[in-house]
């Protein structure tokens, strides 16, 4: 039954994905009213829960605790985004081992991933009225993870790419309080002042799901022909790229404007991803908490 | 349409990650450890054919000496049992409790005293990183003791053993008792005895489900390396408990005419050993790849035999013959 529910939810969103693509974008010449481009840099702190599992080395989910940090650079407009995304995250992870009667072992291991996100999205006049906006378009998405888990010994570094170029739809609502409003709480009555305000979801769905993953056996080339190579060659030598698998990511946005034009916003971000390569597989999940600020550059 | 995305929202918010990846294995079962070990070794260990291992009659021998209901310890006496059948070093199961080891140097005798050498051969030793060395025979001979690959030594450290050594006979390198460590340290000791970039050896690595299924072979090569070279004869000396990298480095010897082994062969463990993780949390290693001489042969891994067979003679403890064949490798 777990089983089906997920294909029926990737299928529902890959359709969904495909049938807003024939809705075609908005021309230039619908502009009936001027509305600004605005450019944003925003920086992003977020507190993360990244758990993963790497067959190649362990059938075991590793779980933890850590942080990620994002700078993007956003152009926004009624009827366009773009958004380009760098992303560093780092955490402690912890082996869901399962309860030992004798003596409990254990397996520490440190995550990080850098990250690379481009979006470009176009306003679908049909779903979209004063209130709510909605925008599909498309992402490229490319996260490298790297992984430390000493008790593996030779296999102590883990490394994956996973590339992917994925369909996007946007939908916000304007929440903004258009005038203030006085709350009545007994002793206190506090002003809640007049503001802009936005509820923004994102979702993102891998289309084409790339993943540079280890070969057959998981070694090194160094290692083997005790060559000293850069860290990079060293890395990936035996790697080979697969097109498999799929991701899903989703963020759900607050984001309140402040009157000098800057915003900021809190969200949830949660992904997850599966990567088969060619022998064996690796999986993924995060969920964020994300404070971001943005601040206006440009408006035109 | 709204609305579809609205519910497809609260659908992916409310939902996880586990229903879409496939159910969590780790798991304390006996029986599912076992599988689970067997199955990694079968797929990816190296050297079955060689050592002529049946690994269907490890499953069918060990596999019912468990049940649901054994005991951590009892697990682990039958998976290292299991393991040791592999006759591997590179080989281990590592739990909380125990590290099940096979420890191949004791199936020979011993060749190697330190205390011998220090006590009756070295007058004034230096120890320059991890090289202990010292001039002997009336400074014909320069000697190196190396115990461990995993020990490192810089270039120019290594520069100045070999320019104190420039009006030597010859040099003889210790390797009896090394267990080896990292690779690179391979090309970096032995390029100083190499006038040129020479091919040495091969590896190949397991890359499909049948034993016998193996990628590409991987040239491995020795260059010069450092600012000083001795082109002069080298002895190296080696014993059943040179291992791993030690083996790796007496497979290379044989590709130059200024080097000669002497003593016992080597332990072996040319497989490159990498890690895993069992259900119940335990890691594990073994080796994955083959070491291969020039001509293709894969005997490394039962140990290489020397250019000059010597041995210990534990009856006179203030001489070591292997050394001593050594010093007459050179000085004669």
């Amino acid at each position: 039954m777990k089983k089906l529910n997920k294909y029926l939810l990737i299928l529902l969103m890959v359709g969904l994905s495909s049938t807003t693509f024939t809705q075609g974008r908005v021309q230039p010449f619908d502009i009936i009213e001027y509305k600004p481009t605005n450019n944003y840099t925003l920086l992003s702190f977020g507190l993360t829960n990244p758990i993963y599992r790497d067959f190649a080395t362990s059938p075991l989910f590793y779980s933890g605790i850590g942080i990620e940090l994002n700078a993007s650079w956003l152009k926004t407009s009624d009827l366009r985004d773009r958004i380009f995304n760098l992303g560093f995250g780092i955490s402690a992870q912890n082996a869901r081992v399962p309860q030992s009667n004798f003596i409990q072992s254990g397996s520490f291991a440190g995550y990080g991933k850098f990250e690379i996100f481009y979006q470009e999205l176009w306003k679908i006049d049909a779903l979209s009225d004063n209130k709510n906006n909605t925008k599909i378009g498309g992402a490229i998405l490319s996260t490298q993870n790297v992984r430390a888990n000493p008790a593996l010994q030779n296999n102590t570094m883990g490394l994956e790419n996973i590339s992917n170029l994925v369909a996007s739809a946007q939908w916000t609502r304007d929440i903004s309080r258009t005038k203030d409003k006085t709350l009545d709480l007994w002793l206190f009555k506090p002003t809640l002042k007049a503001a802009k305000r936005d509820l923004r979801f994102l979702l993102n769905v891998g289309v084409l799901n790339f993943n540079y993953r280890p070969g057959y056996a998981y070694a090194y080339d160094s290692e083997i022909n005790g060559v000293e190579t850069n860290p990079v060659e060293w890395s990936f030598a035996n790697y080979k790229w697969s097109l498999n698998g799929w991701r899903l990511k989703t963020q759900l946005e607050y984001v309140k404007y402040l009157s000098n034009g800057n915003a900021r916003s809190w969200s949830y971000v949660w992904e997850a991803t599966t990567a088969p390569g060619k022998f064996e597989g690796f999986q993924m999940a995060s969920h964020q908490l994300r404070y971001t600020i943005y601040f206006i550059t440009k408006t035109r | 349409m709204k609305h579809l995305l609205l519910i497809l929202s609260v659908l992916l918010l409310t939902s996880c990650e586990k229903v879409l990846f496939k159910k969590d294995i780790g798991s304390a079962n006996p029986l599912e450890n076992f599988d689970y070990l067997w199955n990694e070794v079968d797929k990816k260990y190296s050297y079955f054919e060689l050592k002529n291992i049946d690994w269907d009659e490890m499953r069918d021998t060990y596999r019912p000496m468990l049940n649901e209901n054994s005991t951590e310890v009892e697990l682990f006496s039958v998976l290292a049992s299991m393991l040791n059948e592999l006759r591997d070093d590179h080989t281990n199961l590592t739990s909380p409790f125990n590290v099940s080891v096979y420890n191949v140097a004791l199936n020979s005798p011993q060749n190697y005293r330190a205390r011998t050498i220090d006590e009756f051969y070295l007058t004034d030793p230096w120890r320059t990183g991890a090289l202990k060395n010292d001039f002997l025979s009336n400074g014909e001979v320069g000697y190196i003791r190396y115990g461990s690959f995993s020990s490192g030594f810089s270039d120019s450290q290594m520069d100045l053993i070999l320019d104190r050594f420039k009006d030597t006979k010859g040099i003889i390198l210790d390797l009896r008792e090394n267990g080896g460590g990292a690779i690179f340290n391979i090309p970096k000791l032995l390029g100083r005895f190499v006038s040129s970039k020479t091919l040495v050896g091969y590896s190949i690595t397991r890359n499909g489900e049948e034993h016998n299924e193996f990628g590409e072979k991987e040239d491995f090569y020795i260059s010069p390396t450092g600012n000083v070279q001795f082109q002069k004869p080298v002895v190296v000396l080696i014993d059943r408990g040179s291992y791993s990298a030690a083996t790796f480095f007496a497979v290379a010897t044989k590709a130059f005419s200024n080097i000669t082994l002497i003593g016992d062969a080597t332990g072996g463990g040319g497989g490159l050993p990498n890690g895993g993780q069992l259900p119940n949390g335990w890691t594990y290693r073994f080796s994955v790849s083959q070491l291969l001489d020039l001509n293709g042969e894969n005997y490394a891994e039962d140990g290489v035999p020397a250019d000059i067979d010597a041995a210990f003679d534990w009856n006179d403890l203030e001489t070591d013959e292997i050394l001593e064949r050594g010093i007459l490798e050179i000085t004669e």
